[in-house]
């Protein structure tokens, strides 16, 4: 019975009885990293001004990336290309491909198709630390001056809705854990509770945030007008290593799917795994929306219409909701900056939405 | 082939209670060998599922211990022991969308040396165990399409690919039809003659003699253990199932019990 | 804020500066006072010396290295005082909601419901930004702007002493000061003559109503920029809370206004004297009874820190005090 003691242990990747074919695998994630791709030439050609066209963005990526293009453009143009529309785009692409990952890996956590990164509590925590963080220049005049540059050249908001982001979470496990297990009913109970407590704490910081008001509702609604290198220098790394770990783990998020018992009868640590994906979850989650604001939709709906397309086998599904998810967010956020600087969260909801329903009515007739 | 070799499991002295003064198991001594097929008889609420989930680690018991190839079995880091104990639950979901063959697969992941791909062992491993189990032809199947027997007999074949040395059925039979029973039992008998200890929670009487030993589970203490000929007799069957039973000899001169017409 | 002291234009030039400055014209002699032109310049004032450092309003030191040529401005209140001072025509960019002067209609709006659209900001390709203070242009985007080394001059009065103050920044900054100076002149002698007109009289209780919204009444808040108008045009202002300027139905009542000013009527025509009496409660209120609630169609200039709080401030001045301007 002991046959793989002499099998060969080489990891060579090839076509399996179970999972998907190497063709398959190729083209979906081929066809993801060219959209993504895509999305960027778009994000950094399209703009509010003329000054900077798409072959004038174009050039000037060209001229960046070293290649001999004789300078055309304004110097205007470079900077807008350069330090506005690209550090943009890329964080959309950071921060919609955590997203879709982190939502992919809580769906399969908590077993729960209505599970998105911000159920067990990140949204709820990273939004008062926010809040708060935009306020306490009104609320301690002392700090006033200079408040916004504050630290590292972050600003307060993106390291208060960080910490608060990781802390909340941290705390609905703690709550949830009981006799070493945590169960996935009360994760979400725990977690729902404890995003309620802070969701009022939030409400009441705005009753008395003044003429914050439209700076906090901007965040809240989320948005990647504030978008730079810097911020993109502290986010990025999080949301990378966060997401190849998880992308590596691929198997223990299939088994989970089978329960916690079976799961632990195939040699699965299920308490220490739950724990550690959700920190890797929430560690992304909470990068993400530090720099962006808690953007819904993207983490809830590029997992389903992967998986209502691909399949639910996460070694594919992992990869190609992070391509998605940085695809999508990047064509949002261009379409959010086109329509007048609007919150890009309520594009993600209003286009996601529709688009999702049309989906799910579509995959239901067919399976009946 | 018994005395030779160690026990792959031995409980000694088990006792468990989900609820102080509601002990399930009273204080249970079981050993299974290498090599033998095992059936536990009992009544609905007797403590078999749970003398199972003890044996395979899943619960700690509040009295006793469980030795796996002669390691407490909490002692086992779990990867090792999943390659060596693999169980087959009374209730699994099996996750939508997925197809057979991806979840058969899912049961090599003690053996699991590839970091996203299987080896070459994976997959001897996978088509042999969807071969015994009887599931070769539903390998491409969506397991979102399968009746209930067939859903078992993937069950079964997940369990089977893990290759283990113990394995743990519980209700191995549910929903499969008189054939499939029958050739799931032979299919463990035959594995159990290369080696394999398997223990499995049966309800049929008639399917429960083809096991080397049975073990009469009542009131959480083991009433009976011993060949299935020398146990089940009328009067043990009665005394526990409280149904009156008779031995009836059929045309080729073997014995069967039978519930007795009033 | 009455800590604040009116800003003077801190005139520096670095030494090195100087030192060329003082090689090339003979005209420039120290390194602290604004040298005297040597061309033949249309004012006959001292023309500013470039490269020139302004304190700000946030407190941050500004550097000029030349006369703007291309502003962006980013609040209503920063285009009127631009324009006040003569540099109307150096406005490249302003926000959707400017509407003064007449002249600014044609200028690219960089501002589009309350968003800055930095692009569009360097795209106009300004040597000047004037942001405005207190989040209202938000902290983030300033600092966004700074490192994209646009020169960002943040403008956030306070008081009517403020807004005189920045006139004169603004002035300094584009080399108008004496523009800057004779606006400023003027402002404080309209303001002497309201004030004067409503001297002696007794200040009644007001309560400006800003906004309702689901029974909540926000008002001009404790000392703020709207009370001290209100007390400068004679009256005696009820405020609601300092942070969120809210002010509760009992309390309001309670503090029985003698005139009721409906700022928000300027923009919400279902908002009149009548629908105010016939809010429950507010029947018994001294300024209903005596029917002196009046709507301010001025709220507009009322409510921006800018050359035109002259006109709010008349307009405040007659619906308090009516019977001081029979003309």
């Amino acid at each position: 019975m002991r046959a793989t003691a002499t099998a060969p242990t080489t990891a060579a990747l090839r076509p399996l009885v179970g999972g998907p074919s190497v063709t398959r695998t190729a083209g979906v994630l081929g066809g993801g990293a060219l959209l993504v791709l895509a999305a960027l030439v778009v994000a950094v050609g399209l703009g509010t001004s003329e000054l900077a066209g798409p072959w004038d963005a174009a050039a000037i990526l060209a001229h960046r990336m070293g290649l001999p293009v004789p300078v055309t453009w304004s110097p205007g143009a470079e900077q807008i290309v350069w330090e506005l529309r690209l550090p943009r785009a890329v964080t959309a692409l950071v921060v919609g491909g955590g997203l879709a990952t982190a939502g992919v890996v809580f769906q399969a956590l908590l077993r729960n198709p209505l599970a998105d990164p911000y159920v067990i509590g990140t949204a709820a925590g990273a939004s008062l630390g926010a809040v708060a963080g935009l306020m306490i220049p009104t609320l301690v005049p002392a700090l006033a001056v200079g408040v916004g540059t504050a630290w590292l050249g972050i600003g307060l908001a993106q390291v208060m809705a960080f910490v608060g982001g990781l802390g909340s979470v941290l705390l609905v496990y703690a709550v949830a854990r009981s006799g070493g297990r945590v169960p996935v009913v009360t994760l979400l109970l725990v977690g729902y509770a404890i995003s309620s407590v802070l969701a009022a704490a939030t409400a009441l910081l705005m009753f008395f945030s003044g003429n914050r008001l439209g700076a906090i509702f901007g965040w809240l609604m989320g948005s990647l007008g504030g978008a730079s290198w810097s911020d993109l220098a502290l986010a990025t790394p999080l949301v990378v290593v966060a997401g190849a770990v998880l992308l590596l783990r691929w198997r223990r998020l299939n088994l989970l799917l089978l329960g916690d018992g079976p799961a632990a009868n195939l040699g699965l640590d299920v308490e220490r795994e739950k724990l550690l994906l959700t920190g890797l979850a929430t560690l992304a989650t909470s990068a993400a929306v530090a720099v962006a604001g808690t953007i819904g939709f993207v983490g809830l709906v590029v997992p389903h219409l992967l998986r209502l397309a691909l399949g639910p086998d996460h070694r594919l599904l992992l990869p190609a909701s992070a391509l998605g998810g940085a695809a999508l967010l990047a064509l949002a956020d261009t379409g959010a900056r086109l329509a007048g600087g609007v919150p890009v969260g309520i594009v993600t909801a209003l286009l996601g939405a529709p688009f999702f329903l049309v989906l799910l009515r579509r995959t239901r007739a067919i399976g009946r | 082939m018994t005395g030779a070799l160690a026990p792959i499991v031995e409980g000694r002295d088990l006792a468990f209670a989900f609820r102080p003064q509601h002990p399930v198991l009273r204080g249970v001594d079981l050993a299974v060998w290498p090599g033998e097929l095992v059936v536990l008889l009992g009544t609905n609420g007797s403590g078999k599922t749970t003398l199972l989930r003890l044996l395979s680690g899943a619960l700690t018991p509040d009295r006793g211990a469980v030795l796996v190839g002669g390691r407490p079995v909490g002692a086992w880091r779990r990867g090792d022991l999943a390659r060596r104990v693999a169980v087959l639950p009374q209730h699994l979901e099996l996750p939508a969308g997925f197809r057979v063959a991806e979840v058969v697969e899912m049961g090599r992941t003690p053996h699991s040396r590839s970091l996203f791909g299987a080896t070459d062992g994976d997959e001897a491993a996978v088509e042999r165990a969807l071969r015994e189990a009887d599931a070769s032809t539903l390998a491409h199947r969506s397991v979102d399409e399968l009746s209930g027997g067939e859903r078992q007999r993937v069950l079964v074949a997940m369990a089977l690919a893990q290759e283990p040395e113990l394995l743990l059925l519980d209700e191995p039979t549910l929903h499969l039809d008189l054939a499939h029973q029958l050739g799931l039992l032979r299919t463990v008998r035959r594995l159990c003659q290369g080696g394999l200890a398997a223990v499995a929670v049966l309800h049929d009487l008639a399917l429960a003699r083809l096991a080397d030993r049975v073990a009469v589970l009542d009131d959480g203490r083991i009433r009976a253990v011993g060949p299935p000929a020398d146990v089940l007799t009328p009067e043990l069957v009665e005394g526990v199932f409280g149904v009156p039973m008779s031995l009836a000899r059929d045309a080729s001169g073997a014995d069967h019990l039978v519930l007795t017409q009033r | 804020m009455a800590s604040r002291v009116p800003r003077v234009p801190r005139v520096f030039l670095a030494p090195l500066v100087a030192a060329l400055l003082a090689a090339c014209q003979p005209a420039a002699t120290g390194t602290a006072t604004p040298a005297s032109t040597t061309s033949s310049a249309s004012s006959s004032a001292l023309a500013a010396v470039y490269p020139l450092t302004l304190t700000d309003d946030a407190g941050n030191e500004v550097t000029l290295a030349a006369d703007p040529q291309r502003i962006v401005s980013l609040a209503p209140s920063n285009t009127e005082i631009v324009c006040a001072v003569g540099a109307c025509d150096e406005l490249v960019g302003v926000t959707d909601f400017d509407d003064y002067p007449p002249q600014i209609a044609d200028v690219e709006d960089v501002v589009v419901g309350a968003q800055v659209d930095v692009e569009k900001v360097v795209a106009a390709e300004p040597d000047l930004v004037l942001a405005a203070g207190n989040g209202l242009t938000p902290d983030d985007v300033i600092a966004q702007m700074d490192d994209l080394g646009l020169t960002v001059m943040v403008l956030y009065p306070e008081t009517i002493d403020e807004i005189y103050a920045d006139i004169q920044l603004v002035g300094a900054a584009v080399d108008e000061s004496a523009a800057a100076t004779a606006e400023v002149e003027r402002m404080r002698g309209e303001i002497a003559a309201i004030g004067g007109a409503v001297a002696g009289a007794d200040a009644p209780r007001v309560f400006y109503e800003v906004s309702i919204f689901e029974g909540q009444i926000y008002t001009a808040g404790a000392d703020s920029f709207l009370a001290s108008m209100i007390a400068l045009a004679g009256g005696d202002p009820i405020t609601g809370d300092a942070v969120t300027t809210s002010i509760g139905q009992e309390e309001l009542v309670a503090a029985d206004p003698q005139v009721i000013l409906l700022g928000d009527a300027a923009y919400d025509p279902s908002i009149t004297p009548a629908s105010v009496a016939a809010r429950p409660g507010w029947a018994e209120v001294a300024a209903v009874a005596d029917e002196r609630v009046v709507v301010m169609a001025e709220d507009l200039v009322i409510t921006r820190p800018g050359p035109r709080i002259t006109e709010g401030l008349a307009a405040l001045a007659r619906a308090i005090h009516p019977e001081a301007f029979t003309d």
